[in-house]
């Protein structure tokens, strides 16, 4: 089975006595080690799609099945612990927590998985070197640049080692050069054998990856290889 | 999750806010504080009590008083010569579940010393039977206490209070006062014995200190402290016996004197007139001690019949039990730690609601971090138990600091409380209010855990 598998996947969000399908019917499967680029215009319900996928909501219809869990009528429990387990995430606006400092914030997805103390700094550690942040570690993050905020952010999306690492505009806050130096990260990331889900609505940064789905009005208007 | 790490948590979350956090303590210290100290003195009322009560005799103690007959026996009662040592007699004779019997008669009289500088006081005599010193839980300090041949004898014999001695035979050993002459009104009496000095631990300790006592007050040691015992024939045949006037009469005066005597059984022969006389007399105070506290109510029973035959059906007395007074005392107690312990938890409550409402504050300010929290992998019920442990914390501070205040809220209530219901720490009245505060911190986090718990971490994530 693939490791990401939609079947039939609606999502309706009522607002008063209107019915609106952010997703109609999804049909979508992502492989192991796949590096795939949503893209679609805002309001397409690409987040939304990338929030099923990220296991933050479960869908109104349809079937999901995420690195083998069924996950259709999954419960916040359920949900919370694939997210801990087989998922990271990298936001658009870092989403570091701005009391702890960036070795707390790498081990945060650890605490919840239940890793106990040493191991869980020793791990912490050693992703924050993979990222370039070894001089940083007891540093918070208003004191680091957006560049840096978004290596955290992809430490603490790799802590917990991973299958599929989810990417939400990672380089809308920042600027170009810094948003290539990040992609870059992205590639080896996938090279290494990651799958990659990137959400974005910049055909550029979609070009870089091997698989785009384009979607509109909570539709998959295309499919293509870059 | 680890509950160390939750801890952690929440001692950083209240470090990052410490002034609203201790103002939202501010009510479990108000609590905590207020019912510890309630407890305090309640507890010290009891202990004082209790040792007032130990004083004075136990609960075997029955006082046995004078009432008016109940109006149906009104025609009657004058058949009953009232309470005799007639009955004293009778009890030590014939009442197997009662242990002591101790009748007293008193007189008020000049007191002073023989060729001596002391002081010279009315005060009350008492004339006793030896099981006085028991009845009245007294310790001699030096000489004996009277015995039964001292009143056999009618003897000219007195054992003091200490404070009488010392007032007496100032700057002289209590040891050296036994022998010595002691005048009550105009009659020579030897002492043959000193009283220990009654005192309570806290005066005690007060005497120890050095300070004086800044103010009198009653005290219930003072009376045995104060008291002059002589035996009771010797009081009857020296005060009683005779016309006011004549307080120097011989004991040995045969003449049967009929105003003591105005009831006087018809059925008691001429020649037991003398001894007929003290027996007729009325007593100012009968106390027995029960023999077994097992057994306190068949011997009440016991006694009743007894007091029946003697007063001819005449129901003119009563038994005053310190179970009463200890049942009296107690209930004034519980009352007043009712009330305190009242307060104390309204305003524990009050606390608690505080703590709620910076909790709620707290979790719409925190919302983002919780939805970055749930994206990681935090389940509701990790999100949950942080808020209630924040909750619990903030409480367990506040109960800390509340014991603090107290310790010197007790100290403050120590300085201007009467010295024998000084208050006294109590260390479950401190566990009792630290629960209590524990309690009210996970109440009030209940709400704003559920609250945060429920919240749907994609608007939780992209919530400013």
């Amino acid at each position: 089975m693939s490791l990401i598998h939609l079947e039939s996947v609606s999502k309706i969000y009522r607002v008063g006595d209107q019915e609106i399908r952010a997703l109609d019917q999804i049909n979508l499967r992502i492989e192991e080690g796949e590096f795939v680029a949503i893209i679609g215009p805002s309001g397409s319900g690409k987040s939304t799609l990338m929030h099923l996928l990220g296991c933050l909501d479960t869908p109104s219809s349809g079937r999901m099945v995420i690195c083998g869990n069924e996950l259709t009528r999954a419960t916040q429990d359920q949900l919370a612990h694939v997210r801990n387990q087989e998922i990271g995430f990298v936001f658009q606006a870092f989403n570091l927590l701005a009391k702890l400092d960036v070795i707390s914030n790498i081990e945060l997805p650890l605490i919840y998985g239940g890793v106990p103390s040493a191991q869980r700094r020793e791990r912490a550690r050693k992703v924050a070197f993979e990222v370039g942040l070894g001089d940083r570690l007891s540093n918070r993050p208003p004191q680091l640049s957006g560049g840096q905020c978004q290596r955290v952010a992809i430490a603490r999306a790799l802590v917990n080692n991973p299958r599929i690492i989810f990417a939400d505009e990672p380089t809308g806050n920042l600027d170009s050069a810094t948003g290539l130096a990040i992609l870059g990260m992205f590639d080896e990331l996938n090279a290494s054998g990651k799958t990659i889900v990137l959400v974005t609505h910049d055909p550029a940064i979609a070009a870089r990856s091997r698989r785009v789905i384009e979607i509109r009005d909570g539709h998959i208007v295309r499919e293509y290889k870059p | 999750m680890s509950l160390l790490f939750v801890f952690q948590i929440g001692i950083r979350e209240i470090a990052a806010h410490k002034f609203r956090s201790v103002l939202s303590m501010l009510g479990i210290v108000l609590g905590v504080s207020s019912l510890i100290a309630t407890m305090a003195l309640t507890r010290g009322i009891e202990e004082g009590t209790r040792t007032f009560m130990q004083q004075l005799g136990g609960l075997e103690l029955v006082t046995i008083a004078e009432k008016n007959p109940s109006s149906l026996k009104m025609d009657f009662a004058n058949l009953s010569s009232g309470l005799t040592l007639r009955d004293a007699k009778v009890i030590r004779e014939s009442a197997s579940l009662i242990s002591h019997v101790s009748p007293e008669i008193l007189i008020r009289s000049l007191v002073s010393s023989f060729g001596s500088s002391g002081t010279r006081e009315r005060r009350t005599i008492q004339g006793i039977y030896p099981d006085h010193f028991v009845i009245r839980i007294h310790q001699i300090g030096a000489g004996r206490f009277l015995s039964d041949l001292d009143v056999q004898r009618g003897s000219r014999c007195v054992v003091l209070g200490n404070t009488v001695a010392t007032q007496l035979w100032p700057d002289v050993s209590i040891e050296s006062i036994i022998g010595k002459t002691v005048l009550i009104g105009t009659s020579p009496f030897e002492v043959v014995g000193v009283l220990d000095f009654y005192q309570s631990e806290e005066q005690a300790r007060v005497r120890r200190s050095g300070k004086t006592s800044m103010r009198w007050k009653w005290d219930p040691f003072r009376v045995k402290n104060e008291a002059v015992l002589i035996p009771f024939t010797t009081l009857f045949h020296e005060f009683r016996s005779g016309s006011s006037s004549s307080s120097d009469e011989k004991p040995d005066a045969s003449k049967p004197n009929a105003s003591t005597v105005p009831k006087k059984s018809d059925a008691t022969p001429e020649s037991n007139k003398r001894n007929d006389s003290i027996d007729s007399i009325k007593l100012d105070a009968l106390i027995v001690r029960v023999r077994d506290l097992d057994y306190f109510h068949p011997a009440l029973d016991q006694l009743r019949k007894l007091l029946d035959i003697t007063h001819r059906g005449v129901d003119d007395f009563d038994f005053e039990t310190r179970e009463d007074w200890f049942d009296r005392v107690e209930s004034s107690v519980r009352a007043a730690r009712l009330s305190g312990g009242l307060i104390s938890a309204i305003s524990l409550v009050v606390g608690g609601i505080g703590i709620m409402n910076i909790m709620l504050a707290s979790i719409s300010e925190r919302v983002r971090e919780i939805g970055i929290r749930m994206a990681v992998g935090a389940r509701p019920r990790d999100i949950f138990l942080q808020i209630i442990i924040e909750g619990m914390l903030i409480s367990l501070i506040g109960a800390f600091l509340g014991i603090a205040a107290s310790l010197g809220l007790i100290e403050i209530l120590k300085l201007i409380s009467p010295t024998e219901n000084v208050p006294v720490l109590s260390w479950d009245g401190v566990l009792f209010s630290v629960v209590f505060a524990l309690l009210a911190g996970l109440l009030s986090g209940i709400y704003p855990g559920l609250k945060a718990a429920r919240l749907d971490p994609i608007s939780a994530l992209r919530y400013e």
